[in-house]
């Protein structure tokens, strides 16, 4: 299959309200990682809203709905799951929150890790069952 | 809203075990008809557990209200965006609700195509956000 063309139809990030990062663990326009433990800064490139660890990929179950909204009471951590794309191409990482089960899809930013992305990616490869045999015997 | 409570009979039926042990004989020959592609199906995969997805197409329908666990007033339809492999479990679909954006997980069924199910999988390494190929240096 050609690889569709993403300077076709892409449709505008949706606008979303950008809260103000206070509370708890902020300081100095940065948090620290629930995983890994690295400061990270919240100004992300390609992104208003940086969600997960670049390095790690993990987050941080405080928002409900809207992006930076803060409401969730849960605060458990949330571990990458699955990668998934929107119609455009554009990644998306489905995290689930360890502590209540939660799922969430959050975009990727210009500085994550590489590597993690693409081991998310090929998970369902790696994974010697059904599926996979199912397309050696075509 | 008598429509919506009318077509949606055999399959809502408000928080459950989905082992086999829980089909009574009425619902063990209780169909439903798949949102998308119109196919009938029996609420029964042949492994005895309790289906909740199309296996032809993956589409399902938001019916289980995930945050509380009882019945759902949505709805909508819920197309699969991507496939999950827990670590030694089975691949789970994850489905968003085009109505409300709600995400949930269910695990794969045994007759559920399996080329659909590789291709939702594979969906992401069409286009990737980073060449490739330098991974082949590492």
């Amino acid at each position: 299959m050609p690889r569709r063309s993403v300077r076709g139809g892409r449709r505008p990030q949706r606008a979303k309200p950008v809260r103000e990062h206070r509370g708890e663990g902020v300081r100095g326009g940065a948090f620290r990682c629930v995983g890994c433990r690295l400061d990270v800064p919240f100004d992300a490139p390609g992104t208003a809203h940086r969600n997960h660890c670049p390095h790690c990929l993990a987050s941080l179950h405080v928002d409900l709905r809207v992006p930076g909204d803060r409401a969730a009471d849960c605060r458990g951590r949330m571990a990458p799951l699955s990668m998934s794309a929107r119609p455009d191409g554009e990644w998306l990482v489905i995290h689930h929150c360890l502590a209540c089960g939660d799922l969430s899809a959050n975009r990727i930013a210009g500085d994550d890790n590489a590597l993690a992305l693409l081991r998310l990616a090929v998970r369902p490869l790696s994974d010697p069952t059904v599926p996979v045999r199912a397309l050696m015997s075509l | 809203m008598s429509t919506h409570e009318h077509d949606r009979s055999p399959h809502d039926r408000g928080p459950r075990d989905r082992g086999p042990r829980d089909l009574s004989p009425h619902s063990r020959a209780a169909t439903f008809t798949c949102v998308r592609c119109g196919l009938t199906l029996n609420e029964a995969a042949p492994d005895g557990a309790r289906r909740d997805h199309c296996p032809s197409c993956l589409h399902s329908r938001h019916l289980t209200d995930h945050v509380d666990g009882g019945p759902s007033d949505c709805g909508g339809r819920m197309v699969p965006i991507s496939v999950a492999v827990p670590r030694g479990g089975d691949w789970r679909v994850i489905h968003r609700c085009v109505r409300c954006d709600e995400l949930t997980s269910t695990p794969i069924r045994g007759d559920d195509n399996q080329l659909v199910l590789m291709r939702l999988a594979v969906r992401p390494l069409a286009q990737p956000p980073f060449p490739l190929e330098a991974f082949g240096d590492l």
